[in-house]
């Protein structure tokens, strides 16, 4: 069986390997880099980034720890750049390295589907190429979309792809959208050093997670003296000598030395030959699929951000795992059930399941646990005690639907309400469970058992109130 | 509970039942935390200050204060407009720790409605309601 996979991101070098291990013989096409968005613009770059601007966090407070520093600590932003690519260089080897083990063939140019089971790769010194495939995986991923009025020129008004190539770190830098690209780069250069001005259009910051998330990490970010602008958009941007003044529409005007903007992502279903041979894009352009991950065409599937939905790299490579399944004769269904996702604010923020709104608009009865992590004596060793941990069960079946973290380690922490969610588990089995001790795990275990009133450390006053 | 002479709360100062504090000076009131509040706080780590100009209710929320312990509610003992925040506080929020009645005031509110000021308690009262509270 002859496969072609278009685009080498978290979905599609997962849906390659995956083919190749079931007995295909895969051929690759990837334009620019393997890995993606996710390893070469996104997931792994930002985080990099995250690393060194939270040492630098850490850096200032040293003294708290008891450790003097003499002199000061300033961050080298080429030097900071340069950590980022080893790591990312490291990474791209390794992808490259899986492919040469398993033989999957890499080409690189611009994969265009010609009819279904042949694929013309394009170079980039314009010579073509045909591949016959028996099936093919498109994995195009995606794009930052632009804003009409305020067009991306790489240097002045930017994109996320554009801020991990800076030349240095801004002195001053607004940011466009307060969802998951804007308020990491607000953390990670508010944290450098730069006045930082998040505007959004929507009532609060991070709409996409849970309503008490977004407030307390709207506070953080205050805490931080990060500028946020809810319920505002821009009205003008005005480029000056070395710097632009924007007015926003709440009549507030700033001078910034960036523009970041971060509204979302666009889809990477043009040029690809879609069009040619009939395959049903949406309204926004991702390409429809069924639950096993095939298009209208039988024999051409498609995984990752091209086709919607969580816009995740881990929902990605499950959606390549599925797609190599079916391609190989092996029927699975996708199952969104479960998708953590985690996001690298200070503090970070985690979730999985049901939203409190969503239960709400849903009309679920639910039932609720809290737990902080300023009660953990954990979190007071590390010196992150700020944030807290929601568990939502369903008050018919007791079962937990949703889990909620915005603290530290809460990328990690997840992951036991993932596998609770997944097997069906009540706020009950995870309060019954020992928790080691001192850890941030036990706040788990905490908010299981404030579900029913019985969490330990609660004041008297509290524990009467919630037992009201 | 056993209340040392320095804890003592001001005479001259008025109380609300959330544990504020309010100094009258013609139509303004300088307003803060009591010390009984400070201290079941523990260390206050941030104070998010109501925002100069805007109009506070009398028993709602109009900042948090988040000590090591936990995150609460700073609620206004009288209506009116904050003329002016404590913005100290902001880099130095221990300060209400050191001296809840003096330099760790919060805001001062421009009142709207003086007769609000009839249902607040002396020090007395709220010496016998805190002790009330905490049994």
């Amino acid at each position: 069986m002859n496969i072609a996979v278009i685009g080498s991101g978290p979905g599609g070098y997962v849906a390659s390997i995956k083919a190749a291990q079931l007995g295909a013989h895969v051929t690759v096409i990837e334009e620019t880099e393997v890995g993606g968005t996710c390893l070469n613009r996104g997931c792994i770059p930002t985080k990099s980034l995250i690393a060194s601007s939270e040492m630098l966090s850490l850096s200032k407070n040293l003294d708290e720890f008891g450790i003097e520093l003499n002199g000061s600590a300033t961050p080298n932003f080429l030097k900071i750049l340069k950590k980022k690519d080893n790591v990312v260089n490291t990474q791209i080897k390794g992808i490259k390295n899986l492919f040469k083990s398993w033989n999957i063939q890499l080409m690189e140019g611009h994969g265009k589907l010609l009819s279904p089971g042949t694929v013309e790769v394009l170079r980039s010194d314009g010579s073509k190429e045909i591949i016959k495939a028996d099936k093919t995986i498109i994995a195009t991923g995606s794009s930052p979309s632009r804003l009409t009025d305020f067009p991306f020129d790489g240097k002045r008004i930017i994109s996320s792809t554009d801020a991990l190539k800076l030349a240095d770190i801004p002195k001053s830098i607004l940011i466009i959208g307060a969802g998951i690209i804007g308020c990491e780069f607000a953390c990670i250069f508010n944290a450098l050093g730069s006045e930082v001005t998040l505007v959004e259009i929507l009532p609060r910051i991070m709409p996409s997670e849970d309503e008490e998330i977004s407030d307390l990490l709207e506070r953080e970010m205050k805490k931080r003296h990060i500028n946020i602008h809810i319920n505002t958009t821009i009205k003008m941007i005005e480029f000056r000598h070395d710097s632009m003044f924007v007015l926003l529409d709440n009549l507030q005007e700033l001078m910034t030395e960036k523009v970041l903007v971060a509204v979302g992502r666009s889809y990477n279903s043009h040029g690809i030959g879609l069009e040619e041979i009939g395959i049903q894009t949406g309204k926004h352009g991702e390409i429809a699929v069924n639950d096993q991950m095939e298009t209208n065409i039988r024999g051409i599937y498609a995984i990752g951000d091209v086709v919607g939905g969580y816009l995740l790299a881990h929902a990605a490579s499950r959606e390549g795992i599925t797609a190599a399944k079916n391609v190989m004769g092996i029927n699975e269904k996708i199952d969104y059930t479960v998708v953590p996702s985690a996001i690298f604010t200070s503090p970070e923020i985690a979730s999985v399941g049901v939203k409190e709104h969503q239960a709400r608009e849903k009309g679920i009865k639910i039932i609720k646990g809290y737990s902080q992590f300023r009660s953990l004596g954990k979190a007071h060793v590390m010196g992150e005690i700020a944030g807290f941990i929601k568990m939502i069960s369903d008050e018919d079946s007791g079962k937990i639907v949703g889990v909620h973290i915005i603290g530290p380690h809460a990328s990690d922490l997840i992951h036991e309400g993932a596998l609770a969610i997944k097997k069906g588990l009540q706020a009950r089995d995870i309060a019954e469970t020992i928790h080691a001790h001192p850890t941030l795990s036990e706040g788990l275990m905490e908010a299981a058992g404030d579900t029913y009133g019985e969490a330990i450390h609660v004041m008297r006053n509290d524990y009467k109130k919630h037992k009201n | 509970m056993l209340r040392k002479e320095k804890d003592m709360d001001p005479d001259e100062l008025k109380y609300h039942k959330e544990h504020t504090w309010v100094k009258i000076s013609a139509r303004k009131a300088t307003i803060g935390i009591t010390n009984y509040a400070q201290d079941s706080l523990g260390d206050i780590v941030y104070i998010d200050l109501p925002e100069v100009d805007s109009d506070v209710e009398i028993n709602s929320e109009i900042g948090e204060i988040e000590s090591t312990k936990a995150t609460s509610s700073f609620i206004s003992p009288l209506s009116g407009r904050v003329i002016e925040v404590n913005e100290e506080l902001s880099e130095s929020p221990e300060i209400v720790n050191e001296d809840p009645y003096g330099k760790g005031w919060i805001a001062v509110i421009e009142l709207y409605d003086l007769s609000e000021l009839d249902d607040l308690m002396d020090a007395s009262e709220y010496a016998k309601y805190v002790e009330e509270e905490a049994k």
